[in-house]
């Protein structure tokens, strides 16, 4: 009867569990949050009974539902206790493989992390996880964007300050790595609306927006010294093959390199990038193949040095 | 040695070289420094703004006098820009207030004009009456010297200023915080 009792409990929880898996695939973060919960206490209950009636693997089973369901809620402190209680039992070892990614933060889906990290306080071992898991592809669409080391690291760093005054709000059910590049993009996005309002060029710039489209040509470049084999190991050509295109991407309007990088690197189509900016799927067609023709003529201009030309 | 290659590819390449020399990540508790609310890491300083704030006195008379229907923009929103070594009290006139799908979309002008005008402005949302922040979110220079503010509110605030229109008086006050400045 009582182990019964628990296998009962058990399975509400499973119920719960599996409605909260549903609502945040649908995206009612709310919902999914309210069933996680009310699963979790059930599973407590369940672990409770299992400490005076249950057996020892029906006691590990409730153990393990619970932590799991204490880090879909984001109590982390709580699931390492309960890891901590159960690795002390008899028979732990023989399911050490199911533990393993409780155990292992570097193994949490980010759903995990984000509920531990949108608490207060938040966990700080939780967050180290994730900001480690997404800082270098963050800071890779940063440094295309700025072109230039030191404000790439500022535009990352002040993305993820921004997501922690917001952590709140933060969804586990979200794209997380999409989130908090599209915060870095719109924080760019910012700064270049008010560098281009300042800028004595400003309305020139805006009005070659939406000129005709000159150049029809393709988007191969040929430099005439030849690139280096960009699969090769590291080299000097590669560093200064780096230096080339971030000097081409400086020198290209804000807007062009935000399309690039949304076209090339984010993957975003051309009617997805005018949708946000207000434009038609040809226009922004129009607008890539002006950039790209601009990071051609960009490319292949000899680079400016201190004292003189190249 | 090639000597043809597409953008794409060299975008990629310079993404993919770039995330190989980055940085080291920030450790949690130097972001969640960064990230603090400034209320929280000078409160002295947070309380006697709050407190200035609360004393200013705008006449309503003017805004009141038109009709509703006549006003362009709403009633003036006391408010206290506060710079490194300065504070000024002035008011804000909003000129656009949206509240959709829990975010707040704002436009307002400053009152007085200030020498400097920075490009980015931290806006912190206070009600009125209490001394406690609502919410900051920052407020960017857009054309015409106007501010612009797009964020998320909280849950709560997103509810209860839904119904609220640019004409309307504004449940709060503003603190204007330069980004860079500290206590």
């Amino acid at each position: 009867m009582d182990a019964d009792e628990i296998q009962t409990l058990m399975q509400r929880a499973a119920t719960l569990e599996s409605n909260a898996a549903a609502a945040r695939t649908a995206g009612e973060e709310a919902a999914a949050d309210g069933y996680f919960h009310s699963a979790l206490e059930v599973a407590v209950q369940a672990v409770n009974r299992s400490a005076a009636e249950g057996s020892l693997q029906v006691r590990l089973n409730a153990l393990r539902a619970t932590a799991r369901l204490s880090l879909d809620c984001g109590q982390v402190v709580e699931a390492r206790r309960l890891i901590a209680e159960a690795s002390d039992l008899d028979g732990f070892r023989e399911q050490h493989e199911q533990w393993a990614e409780l155990r292992d933060s570097s193994a949490w889906p980010d759903g995990w992390l984000i509920a531990a990290v949108r608490r207060d306080p938040p966990d700080s071992a939780a967050l180290d996880e994730l900001v480690e898991r997404y800082w270098k592809t963050l800071f890779g669409r940063c440094l295309l964007l700025t072109a230039n080391y030191e404000k790439a690291n500022d535009l990352a760093q002040d993305a993820w300050c921004r997501v922690l005054r917001a952590r709140r709000s933060l969804k586990p059910g979200g794209n997380f790595p999409a989130y908090i590049t599209m915060i870095a993009t719109n924080l760019w996005r910012d700064t270049q609306r008010s560098a281009k309002r300042a800028g004595p060029m400003a309305e020139h710039r805006m009005s070659s927006l939406d000129a005709p489209v000159v150049s029809e040509e393709g988007e191969m470049i040929v430099l005439a010294d030849g690139l280096p084999d960009l699969k090769a190991r590291e080299s000097d050509e590669h560093k200064l093959l780096a230096m080339d295109i971030d000097r081409a991407l400086g020198q290209l309007e804000p807007r062009w390199r935000d399309v690039l990088v949304a076209r090339f690197i984010t993957g975003e189509s051309a009617a997805e990038i005018g949708r946000r900016y207000g434009r038609t799927e040809q226009t922004v067609t129009g607008w890539i193949r002006e950039a790209i023709g601009q990071m051609k003529v960009h490319l292949e201009e000899p680079a400016q040095v201190a004292g003189g030309e190249t | 040695m090639s000597n043809e290659i597409s953008v794409e590819q060299l975008l990629r390449w310079r993404a993919a070289r770039a995330e190989a020399e980055a940085p080291p990540a920030p450790r949690a508790a130097r972001l969640l420094e960064l990230a603090r609310p400034w209320w929280e890491t000078w409160p002295e300083r947070f309380q006697r703004v709050v407190e200035r704030l609360g004393s200013i006195q705008i006449a309503y008379g003017h805004a009141m006098a038109e009709p509703v229907e006549a006003r362009r923009s709403g009633y003036p929103v006391p408010t206290l820009i506060v710079r490194l070594r300065e504070e000024l009290e002035t008011s804000v006139c909003v000129l656009y207030l949206g509240v959709r799908d829990g975010r707040l979309r704002l436009r307002f002008q400053l009152e007085k004009a200030i020498t400097h005008t920075p490009e980015t402005l931290e806006a912190t949302f206070v009600a009125q009456g209490f001394t406690r922040p609502l919410f900051s979110a920052p407020a960017v220079l857009s054309v015409d010297n106007e501010y612009r503010v797009d964020c998320e509110l909280p849950e709560k605030l997103a509810r209860d200023w839904k119904e609220l229109k640019v004409t309307d008086r504004m449940p709060f006050r503003l603190i204007l915080r330069s980004d860079k400045d500290g206590p």
